[in-house]
């Protein structure tokens, strides 16, 4: 029993540590180091963003995926042309094989998703 | 402006605080390390640490806190919490640097060093410890001054659980002759005049 008591002094004690002189210059310390991985981290994160959408969209220009898209457009036009000689096609097939521009809108609303995605990051954190 | 006095961080509960911080508000974690920041450092001194390594060590135990304060569910007291992160920390530093195994081997001529006590022969915590020595402060600071457990202590410290008992019961021991010569009577009278 005793030594419970003197457990729970000892407890006690160690709770009741004295504040230091410089506790304020510590706490300053503290946030200044705070400041100073929060801006890296905001800088790490939108040049990642930047780097990773450049990359995206110049693989996208590179890789010759209009010419491809273009390309399967054709073949689907000659599906389409030739299940219309067994039966009648319906409407949406010749709206799905436009060409190029829709590649073009849908790229540019993919980059504009990503931009918004990592605003939205950075700002969460 | 209304209500700025009341939202002020200097005016909220350590919980409340945690919750501004975990939503982002460095400015109220920034009042839990003002208000906390003497005692992480003085745990980690009375666990040996020299001051410019208790600082460092507490400086980048905060800053862990910070990163996890969402796990901190308010359980215990921030205090607590992040003194146990500090004093894992600096086992962690202790381990990295090799000096664990030698503080554990190593004895302090405890006789040799006679803390400076009162008319009575009391003398304050930090002197009775430097009167253990390095492993039996370092057992006794953290199950006492962090709050860990005699197992987590030994997992923390990776030594045997047998080990860190005889470590805190003779660092106990020492601390008690040290505290209260008298054997309580001297200082439970004090204690009811205080």
């Amino acid at each position: 029993m005793l030594e419970a008591e003197f457990e729970r002094r000892l407890e006690r004690l160690f709770a009741d540590a004295p504040e230091l002189p410089d506790a304020t210059a510590f706490a300053a310390r503290v946030d200044r180091k705070l400041d100073r991985g929060w801006m890296a981290r905001r800088w790490l994160i939108g040049a990642a963003g930047g780097a990773g959408g450049v990359i995206g969209a110049s693989q996208l220009m590179m890789t010759n995926i209009f010419t491809r898209v273009e390309d399967a457009s054709e073949s689907a036009r000659v599906i389409t042309s030739s299940l219309g000689q067994v039966r009648s096609s319906p409407d949406w097939m010749s709206a799905m094989t436009g060409g190029g521009s829709v590649v073009w809108v849908a790229s540019g609303l993919a980059i504009l998703a990503m931009a918004f995605a990592l605003r939205r990051v950075i700002e969460e954190i | 402006m209304p209500g700025a006095t009341k939202s002020s961080p200097a005016s909220l509960h350590d919980v409340e605080l945690c919750a501004l911080a975990a939503a982002g508000q460095r400015q109220a974690f920034g009042e839990l390390v003002r208000r906390h920041g003497s005692a992480v450092r003085g745990l980690l001194r009375r666990m040996g640490a020299q001051p410019a390594e208790a600082d460092d060590v507490a400086q980048d135990a905060f800053l862990t806190a910070f990163e996890r304060i969402a796990e901190f569910r308010g359980e215990g007291a921030f205090a607590g919490w992040v003194k146990r992160i500090a004093a894992r920390a600096y086992l962690r530093r202790l381990q990295k640097e090799r000096r664990i195994g030698a503080l554990a081997a190593e004895n302090v001529e405890e006789e040799e060093r006679a803390p400076a006590g009162d008319s009575d022969g009391r003398i304050d915590l930090d002197e009775a410890l430097k009167g253990l020595s390095p492993a039996e402060r370092l057992c006794v600071s953290m199950c006492f001054g962090a709050g860990l457990s005699h197992a987590e202590a030994a997992e923390a410290l990776n030594l045997p659980l047998g080990t860190v008992k005889s470590h805190v019961k003779r660092g106990l021991e020492k601390l008690r002759a040290r505290l209260a010569p008298a054997e309580g009577a001297v200082l439970e009278g004090r204690r009811g005049n205080a």
